[in-house]
């Protein structure tokens, strides 16, 4: 059978979006594995149904993997998480108000759940993160120079790296890398050729944009819940 | 013109002293020190009034940052508990020596120096933390150099001295699900990058007891790497009687290994 993994983010809150996710997984054919890459959570709309959900899935749902994302970091700041620090950034950029919104937007009892998440998954030659390898606020786009891409990469030890943060969705392949390294030290000269194997970022969307992922042969697909799959348009540029 | 650049001096005023003597028979005026004046080594006071009085730009190192802030270096910057232990208790000697007066100089020294087209950090411009170690990969060294906007960067930190150049690079994109198909895919030529680094006067770590440190010619782009013999036995006295770690003595007179450093060269410390 197909394995295939479908991989969301940027719930926010929103059930319907994740139950209409769910109900297009079922229609879906192969054996499939839900990843939630982040921002479950935000500021916009109360998530504690959608937490409770992810936490408590129904017996007809996928169970969802579920990691820590942007928003889950803020909160967690500002909750007393993470030391003294707190969602300053948040804060400065967003202001007071919305601070107070995500902060209500999600009930105490879920905050222990939220820490526990993990930063990322590694599956087979993959990395499943919301950012990057570096940060989880880290945005990765089609835009991002190639040397940063396959740092992330190198980072995780990973061929293929899955983000979220931008909300974008793209398949961005790096090939044929080389470069030519001579280190001289106390002990003479060295050459070196480097080569990078196959490598790839993919940009898995969010809320209603989720990406499908084929193990098997390495294609993706780009989804809006609720429509029938179709591949994206996508090139070069600022989307 | 010539310059000399110095990392690692690490308390360690016999070697600084040989090292600014070396630099001055050269006739070289123009020094940039990368950091980690202090550190395992007995005589940190002397040595950051030296640099100090010399007035020589400085970066802050790993050990500067961490006797004013605290200990904020993850476990992985040892190689085993002992190393650590050692380190801890080199830490503590430190910071328990140096004058209120030199704690402010080393808390106010920059993270990095930039000239022209030359960054100086310690570690690497991620941070004072950070080992870029000679072999590491080398697409990640080139990341680390262009992603700071320089075309030379001169680091410490591994007290291992080299130059490495990184060119004729290239990487191909291609974006799967594209259309139109002739903006799919595209080479992208890599730019020409140095890193040097600068090794250490202090506490060397090549496998030999020589300091070293680097003179680079910004006209022919020419870097050297220079060894400096110095008075070993009176370094190792000094750590002996202070009562640091002997260990901290018998290595510089061997010019063993025995170094604190992570393996992983592409790891960032988080705390």
């Amino acid at each position: 059978m197909i394995e295939r993994w479908a991989l969301v983010s940027g719930l926010k809150g929103d059930l319907d979006t994740y139950e209409l996710i769910q109900k297009d997984l079922k229609k879906t054919p192969g054996n499939i594995t839900l990843f939630v890459l982040g921002d479950m959570i935000g500021p916009e709309k109360n998530c504690n149904r959608l937490l409770h959900r992810l936490i408590n899935p129904k017996s007809n749902d996928l169970q969802p993997w579920c990691i820590y994302g942007w928003w889950e970091e803020q909160i967690l700041l500002e909750s007393g998480y993470r030391g003294d620090q707190r969602a300053e950034a948040l804060r400065i950029n967003k202001g007071e108000e919305v601070v107070k919104s995500l902060t209500n937007a999600v009930d105490k009892s879920f905050l222990d759940w939220i820490a526990a998440l993990q930063f990322g998954f590694v599956e087979l030659d993959c990395g499943l993160i919301h950012g990057s390898s570096k940060d989880v606020g880290e945005n990765l786009t089609l835009d991002t120079p190639p040397l940063t891409l396959l740092d992330r990469l190198t980072r995780l030890q990973v061929n293929r790296l899955f983000t979220a943060r931008s909300k974008q969705q793209f398949h961005l392949e790096l090939t044929e890398g080389i470069v030519n390294s001579e280190v001289e030290d106390l002990n003479g000269n060295r050459k070196k050729e480097q080569k990078v194997p196959q490598k790839a970022v993919i940009g898995i969307g969010a809320g209603k944009n989720y990406t499908l992922y084929d193990v098997g042969t390495d294609n993706t697909q780009f989804v809006q819940a609720g429509y029938k799959t179709e591949k994206r348009i996508k090139g070069f540029g600022r989307l | 013109m010539n310059q000399a650049v110095i990392s690692c001096l690490h308390a360690n005023l016999p070697a600084v002293e040989a090292v600014l003597k070396d630099i001055e028979l050269q006739g070289i005026t123009n020094i940039t020190c990368l950091g980690d004046l202090v550190g395992y080594g007995p005589q940190p006071n002397e040595v950051i009034e030296l640099i100090r009085d010399k007035e020589i730009p400085t970066c802050q190192g790993c050990w500067d940052e961490d006797v004013v802030d605290g200990l904020d270096a993850c476990d992985c910057s040892y190689p085993s508990q002992l190393a650590e232990k050692r380190g801890h208790f080199a830490h503590q000697w430190t910071t328990d020596k140096l004058t209120t007066e030199n704690k402010d100089y080393l808390a106010n020294l920059p993270y990095s120096i930039r000239k022209d087209k030359c960054l100086f950090v310690h570690g690497s411009p991620n941070s004072q933390h950070e080992y870029l170690l000679p072999d590491m990969d080398a697409f990640a060294a080139l990341e680390r150099v262009e992603n700071a906007r320089a075309e030379i960067l001169f680091c410490g930190h591994t007290h291992q001295p080299y130059i490495r150049e990184l060119a004729d690079g290239s990487i191909a994109v291609k974006i799967k699900n594209a259309v139109p198909k002739d903006t799919q895919e595209k080479e992208i030529q890599l730019p020409m990058r140095r890193i040097v680094n600068a090794g250490s006067v202090g506490e060397p770590r090549h496998g030999g007891t020589k300091a070293t440190y680097v003179v680079y010619n910004d006209v022919t782009n020419e870097v050297k790497i220079r060894e400096v013999e110095y008075d070993i036995e009176l370094t190792c006295k000094a750590i002996i009687d202070a009562g640091l770690p002997p260990i901290f003595a018998w290595r510089l007179k061997n010019g063993f290994e025995f170094a604190e450093q992570a393996e992983d060269a592409s790891h960032v410390c988080e705390r």
